[in-house]
Parts: C-alpha cells; structure tokens; sequence
C-alpha cells in the first residue's frame, strides 16, 4: 500500500483543539480556493495593514522558537535580520527534514502547502525580503509537487510577485530538492546546497541573519515553525502563549513512531508527558513492552521507561539529559535489540558526516566501527573510555549540530552496552588490531 | 546518449544557465532524472555552462548521495533500515527483497534494470516499514508484500498498490 | 588607527586591535596553539580543529585559527577540556593517515601525549600514489584533508580550479574531475599545492624519486619515463 493509503495518521491530541494540523486531511491540498475558504490569506492581509516592526514584536512576543531542533527565538532571529543595513535579504524554508523518526514537516507541507507560502511571505515583509527558498528534502517528492503548485498559485492570484495584493511589497519563491544529504538541513550547510556548492556547514558566526545565504542576511526557519506564524498573526502573542507551559509556550508537533499502535504526527502543548504521547497513539502493540524512547531522532537520547512521566518541555527534558530536537519520538519496544539500534544510529552519523571537520569526519567512522564490532561480539576494555573521548572531540570541537550530537545517542545507553560485554568475550588490544 | 536525450540535456542547460553555480544542484537532478545518472562528459557540458569548474562539478555529484557518477539501475529500491523502521522489522523486508531481487545492497542487475540500496530513514516513519521504488514510497510492509513488490520491480512491470 | 580590544587568555590581559583572531592575539603572548590546517597566505578552514579554545560562555570549543578577540572575552588555550579534544583528534587521525612525514602533527601528539596506536583498530584510509605527470606525486594515504592544496590551486592563489573535494564523511578524498590524472585537468604545474602541503602528501618527483633510492644521476632518464603532458585540456 502507498503511504497515506488508509487511515490518517495525524491528530490533535484529545482534549487539544488541532492548528498547526487544522486544515490537514480537511482541505484540497493543491486548491488555492479550498485554502482561502478555511481561513487562508487572512493573515497575510492582516500582516500587510501592520507595520514590519510590529510583526516582528507579535512575533517576539508569542514566545515561538525554532521547531527545526535548535529552539531559538524566531522573533530575535527575525529582528536581527532586518536590523541589517545590507540588501537583497532573504527568506528560506528548512524544508530537508532529515532527522531519522522525524515527518511532520512532510505531512504539514503534503497537506497544507498554502501554509508555509503565506507565512513566508509574512515573514519576508517583516524582514524585507524580496525573494524566498524552499530547500525540500529529495525524497519528498509529493511535498514538493504540492509546494510547487502553492507557489505557482499564489503568484498568479497575486500573493506572490510584483506588489503583493497591491501593495508596495514584492516577494517570490524558488523551490530546491535537496538529493540525499542529512547535513543540509543544517542551515549554513543548506544555504552552501542552494548556492552550488558541497553541502558543508559554515563556522560560525557569521550567523545566517547577517551573512547566510548567498551572503546577505537571511532569516531561515523550519517548516513548522514557519506554520505557527500565521495563527500568531490572527490570534496575537497572548494567544499563543496561553498554549503549553510558560518556558515553551505554542503548539508543538510530535511524531510519535516505533513500536506503537498508532504512529502518526500528534499535536499538543509542550506540558504533555512522552506517557501520553504513547499513550494517545494507542499504546504499545499487544505484549510487548517499553525498553527505551528515543527523543530527538538520531542527534537525541534514549530516555528508559522510568521517566516516562516527563514533560516534553525544554526544562522538564534537560533535567533528564534528553532533548527534545526536531520533535521525534521513536519508541523502541523489548524485542528490538539495542545494540542494533545503536548501530543503525552510529551508521547513519558515519554515512551522513560530511567530512569536513576532523572530529566528525572520523569520530562517526570510529565510533560506528567500534558498534560493529561488539555486534560481532568483539569487546576491548578500553572502549567505553575510546568512545567517550569521541563523544568528547565531537561535541565540544565539531563545526555543526552533526558532529556535536552524533555521540548523544550511543552516550545516552553507553553504560548498557559497557555492562552487557562485562566478564566475556574481552579481546586485547592487538587481536583486535586485525 | 540518444538524439531525444541529446535534446533534454540541452533544454535543461538552458534554463539552468542563468543561474550559474547556483543553478549546479537542480541542474544535476534534472539531468540525473533524464539519463539515470550523470556520465563524465555531461558533467563537463553542465561545468562549462553554467560556470562551475569542473572538479567543482564532481565534488558535488559525488557529496550527495541521490546522484550516481556511475550507472545505476533504472528502477532504484531503497529500502530504510533505520531506527523507525527495524522497530517494525525491516530486516525481513530487506531479505525479502535481496531474494526476490537476487541482490545485495549496493548492487545492480546486469540488465541495468533494477539497483537495490539500504537507505537511512526516509521520513515516513508513520508507515514503518517502508520502502521506496524510485520516488514512490510503500509502506506498512510484511516481508510477504515486500517480496510481491519486488518481484515486480524486477519484471518491469508497475508496483502493485 | 583601528579599535583596540582587551581579553584574557590563560590568565593574561592583552590588548590587541579588533579583527584579530585568538590565535594572533595568543601569538603575541607568546602563547603557542596547535594548529594543521591554518596557513597564513590562505583562507582558513577551520577543519583541523586543533586550535579549539575555551571560550567563556561559549557552548562548545572555538576555532582560535578564525575566532575573533572580544572585549572582556575570557579564554583559555590549554585547558583539560581542550587537550583532551586535541588529543583525541590527533589519535584518530593517526588511526586513518600516514602522519610520518607530518611534522608539526608529530611534534603536537608528543606535546600531548598521544598514542598514536589508540584507535588502531579503525579502518585506514588507502590511496594508491599517483605519479601521473613529470612533476609532483600525489600519495593521499598521507592526506589530512587541510583543504590548503583545493585553496592554493582555487581562489586564494592559482585561479586553478583543478582541485576539489571527493565524496564524504571519512571517505572524503582530494579529487579532481572523475578522479582524472592531473595532464587531464586544468593543472598548470604551478607547483602551489606543493608548497602548501603539511603532510608529505604532495611532493615533488624529483623528491619522491631519491626517497625511492633513485640515484641522483639517474634522475633525469627516470622523470623522462613519466607520462608526458599531451592530452592536457587546456
């Protein structure tokens, strides 16, 4: 069966009124009209009758931060941007979601395209902008055929181009596909991609809001964060903090995977605890049992059964060493072996290191071999310590968010795999040599 | 390459042009999407034309892993084995189809038919266990379903829905 | 005259004028900070990370080679959090490049205290060596991937362009187009890459050829049975 063949796999979490997912499964996805009678558009009118620093304080003051994993303040990155002196500037969507467990950004971009155009374009005015870029991952082919005719649409009914809906604001959009790189969906990385070049992180700072893309400063934002802005235009900042606990206020979107009744992408305030997040997808399938929940995808954590109860708030995670990330929460149950898991992680950094920094480009390779072998049931004493020392170099010295997770996972459930090999199949250092 | 081909190479050159090296990436696809993959002296037409040099040009068909600087099968199965994925037993389905396809990973039919990859997530977590033919994803697979796929694929006939 | 800024490094003011990185401004204490990439006639990388800092406040380690002073800026250049990253880094290079004709790496792991057999184990990368024009020899398996060959033979001197990077991850390598013999590329044999090169990897023929117990008198007839330079595409 083709994916999104039989039931939805999207929902507002019970007792939680649906925004972000509002128009999903309930709007033609490739009809303008359809969108402009759910609601649509009226936000950008009612951005264009406000000035850009107004905009711009609604913005700052809902509280949003970044939904793409980094959680900075979107209002602060907007601000930046259009405090500099330099022109063109420009608006990009982080549309490469990569993050192993992660598929919201596909499902908003499949099933309410229109979204992500009309708050670009809001924030293009609040930025001054004039021209913006989808970078869409490779392998989303429907997402990107949807986000293709929203823009095509909206230029020709004059929500894109020259004097948007008569005004004096002028803002376009180009699409690009990503083609098989995790690394561009960080974000000097992705703006290396458009302009031609090797998708490899730039050193920062220059930070993107004052040389990003092409050079000149750029506001660029995730897909979901992108989708949140409308409905702080609409509603107002009041609104949106009302949403979820103070330090992490707004509707957030989960996507909940695994070994679980009902995976799908569920949306909820920020206070719902990864128990019901589990819960709310059905449970676990029948006999089977919690072993750990990874958090954050590949670059998150593994959180064991017993802090289940904690809030997925950035406070209430950072307690427990966990992260919440890009928002993915993938439940891996008792019969799936961990040190499998570990290797699908560790294999993944060791694929998708771009090479560029030191740390990574040969941490991933050594740390993943070392997984490997354990699965062959090769175990040297000094492991633990040669790993740690990895997940040291990477995370304090590598350029991007890449390198400096890449050891979060495998760090998170180290004390497991050092016990599991504790009294056999010890090898010295020089069999293992060979 | 064939006259026809010959043809869409050059439309797609021409609407890249004006973009110079900022139009390398999507020029490459578009190219890749005509030809299956990226042959040296296309390559070279693609550098000179929009202005790129030409290691330059090599450094980033081969940085991304969805462009082939060698030729691969015209029908490409990715299967992901990734965490989402083997919670949901995508090692049977990867078997399935190494069997059904008689090849490993990384391989492709001597007809040039069909190439067989292990792929990390591809974001469609919420049908784990998935695979993609070309850009078309299935989800929701038992080995069983994986194995029919297959074989289709391999015969050249259109995946069963 | 231009803005001057105060910051302390390992305990020590300095005031030095804005713009300066910390390398620089260490420099000037007398402050030595390893570094592999950083070459000063070309645009710095900042891939070795040899040169990471603590930077108070900051989250992770900075590149000293293209951090900038601040004022009130507090930073320590030999910290345990540093040299236990800077170790780190070298025992894994070690574990994949032939470091034996890198000097300045050698002489770093011996300040450090490296093992250079510590992560053994690893899988090595290996490069045939490529003796395919009549002046320099290509032998990756001594390539640490500084970038300053790509950048001497691109932007920051030649105007080249042969040069790029190839693949990925630790498979990155140095290539040129489809892995093409250098008479094949833009090379004009300027001998820049050369020059730059940290690690032996590059080298000239003639070097390449006494190293290999080639007699000097001989010399000449054997760079004669290198291919010739017909076939170049310029």
């Amino acid at each position: 069966m083709t994916a999104s063949a039989d039931r939805p796999t999207w929902q507002a979490i019970p007792g939680y009124e649906a925004h972000l997912l509002r128009r999903v499964g309930q709007v033609d996805p490739t009809s303008l009209a359809d969108y402009e009678a759910h609601g649509g558009y009226r936000a950008l009118r009612a951005a264009l009758e406000m000035t850009p620093a107004e905009i711009i304080e609604m913005v700052k003051a809902s509280g949003l931060v970044g939904r793409g994993g980094a959680a900075f303040p979107t209002g602060i990155k907007w601000e930046s941007a259009a405090r500099q002196p330099v022109t063109p500037r420009y608006v990009v969507c982080n549309a490469d979601e990569s993050e192993p467990g992660t598929f919201k950004d596909r499902v908003l971009m499949e099933g309410d395209p229109f979204a992500i155009v009309e708050a670009m374009t809001i924030a293009a005015y609040a930025v001054g902008a004039e021209q913006g870029y989808i970078y869409v991952r490779g392998e989303f082919r429907a997402a990107y055929e949807r986000l293709a005719n929203a823009v095509a649409a909206a230029r020709e009914a004059g929500y894109l181009g020259k004097r948007v809906l008569g005004s004096d604001f002028s803002f376009d959009i180009e699409l690009r596909r990503g083609a098989g790189a995790y690394v561009c969906g960080e974000e000097t990385a992705l703006f290396e991609s458009i302009e031609g070049k090797r998708g490899m992180p730039r050193q920062k700072p220059p930070f993107p809001t004052e040389r990003g893309l092409f050079g000149r400063p750029t506001v660029i934002n995730n897909v979901e964060t992108f989708a949140n802005v409308p409905h702080i235009v609409l509603n107002g900042p009041d609104w949106f903090r009302r949403i979820g606990p103070p330090d992490a206020p707004g509707p957030k979107l989960f996507c909940v995977s695994g070994a679980v009744e009902r995976p799908g992408v569920y949306e909820g305030p920020m206070s719902v605890t990864l128990r019901q997040l589990v819960e709310v997808c059905g449970g676990m399938r029948p006999g089977r049992k919690i072993q750990a929940v990874l958090v954050g995808g590949a670059a998150g954590t593994f959180v064991p059964a017993e802090h289940l109860d904690t809030p997925v708030s950035f406070e209430a995670l950072r307690a427990i060493g966990a992260s919440l990330g890009s928002g993915a929460v993938l439940v891996v149950d008792d019969s799936v072996d961990m040190l499998e898991v570990v290797e699908r992680i560790t294999r993944f950094f060791a694929h998708e290191s771009c090479g560029k920094c030191y740390p990574c480009q040969l941490g991933t390779q050594r740390q993943w071999e070392i997984v490997r072998r354990w699965q062959a049931g090769h175990h040297r004493p000094d492991d633990a310590e040669r790993l740690q020392d990895i997940a040291h170099a990477m995370r304090e010295a590598s350029i991007c968010g890449l390198g400096q997770t890449a050891a979060s996972a495998l760090m998170s459930v180290l004390p497991r795999m050092v016990t599991r090999f504790e009294g056999g199949n010890h090898v010295s250092a020089s069999d293992a040599d060979h | 390459m064939t006259p026809s081909q010959d043809e869409a190479v050059a439309d797609i050159l021409v609407r890249w042009q004006p973009y110079g090296r900022a139009g390398l990436l999507p020029c490459l696809i578009d190219v890749q999407n005509h030809l299956g993959w990226l042959p040296p002296d296309v390559c070279a037409q693609v550098g000179e034309v929009l202005g790129v040099p030409l290691a330059d040009v090599y450094g980033v068909a081969t940085f991304y892993s969805r462009l082939y600087t060698q030729p691969v099968g015209r029908r490409i199965v990715r299967v992901c084995d990734d965490v989402a994925c083997l919670a949901n037993g995508s090692p049977a389905l990867l078997e399935a189809c190494r069997t059904a396809l008689g090849l490993a990973p990384g391989e492709t039919s001597p007809d040039g038919l069909v190439t067989l990859e292990v792929h990390p997530c591809l974001g469609h977590c919420e049908h784990a266990p998935c695979l993609m033919v070309n850009d078309q994803v299935f989800g929701r697979l038992d080995a069983a379903a994986a194995e029919r796929l297959a074989r289709a694929v391999r015969a050249g006939e259109a995946p069963p829905k | 005259m231009s803005q001057q800024v105060t910051l302390t490094i390992d305990g020590h003011q300095v005031t030095v004028p804005a713009g300066t990185t910390v390398l620089q401004a260490a420099e000037t204490l007398g402050i030595e900070i390893p570094h592999l990439c950083y070459h000063p006639a070309l645009t710095p990388p900042a891939v070795c990370r040899l040169c990471v800092v603590e930077w108070e406040g900051a989250r992770t380690l900075v590149p000293a080679c293209v951090a900038q002073v601040r004022d009130g800026a507090v930073v320590r250049t030999h910290s345990e959090r540093v040299l236990r990253a800077r170790r780190t880094i070298l025992e894994l290079l070690h574990s994949a490049v032939d470091l034996s004709e890198a000097p300045d790496a050698l002489a770093y792991g011996q300040a450090l205290g490296v093992d250079p057999q510590r992560f053994a184990d690893g899988e090595r990368r290996h490069f045939p060596v490529y003796e395919d024009n009549p002046f320099y020899v290509r032998d990756y398996a001594k390539c640490v991937l500084c970038w300053r060959c790509v950048e001497a033979c691109g932007d920051d001197m030649q105007f080249t362009y042969a040069l790029s990077l190839g693949e990925r991850g630790f498979h990155t390598h140095i290539a040129t187009f489809f892995d093409a013999p250098m008479p094949e590329t833009t090379c004009v044999f300027c001998g820049n890459c050369v020059g730059v090169c940290p690690t032996g990897a590059l080298k000239s023929l003639e070097e390449h050829l006494l190293e290999q117990g080639i007699p000097p008198e001989h010399l000449s007839a054997e760079k004669r049975r290198r291919p010739p330079l017909e076939g170049n595409r310029e």
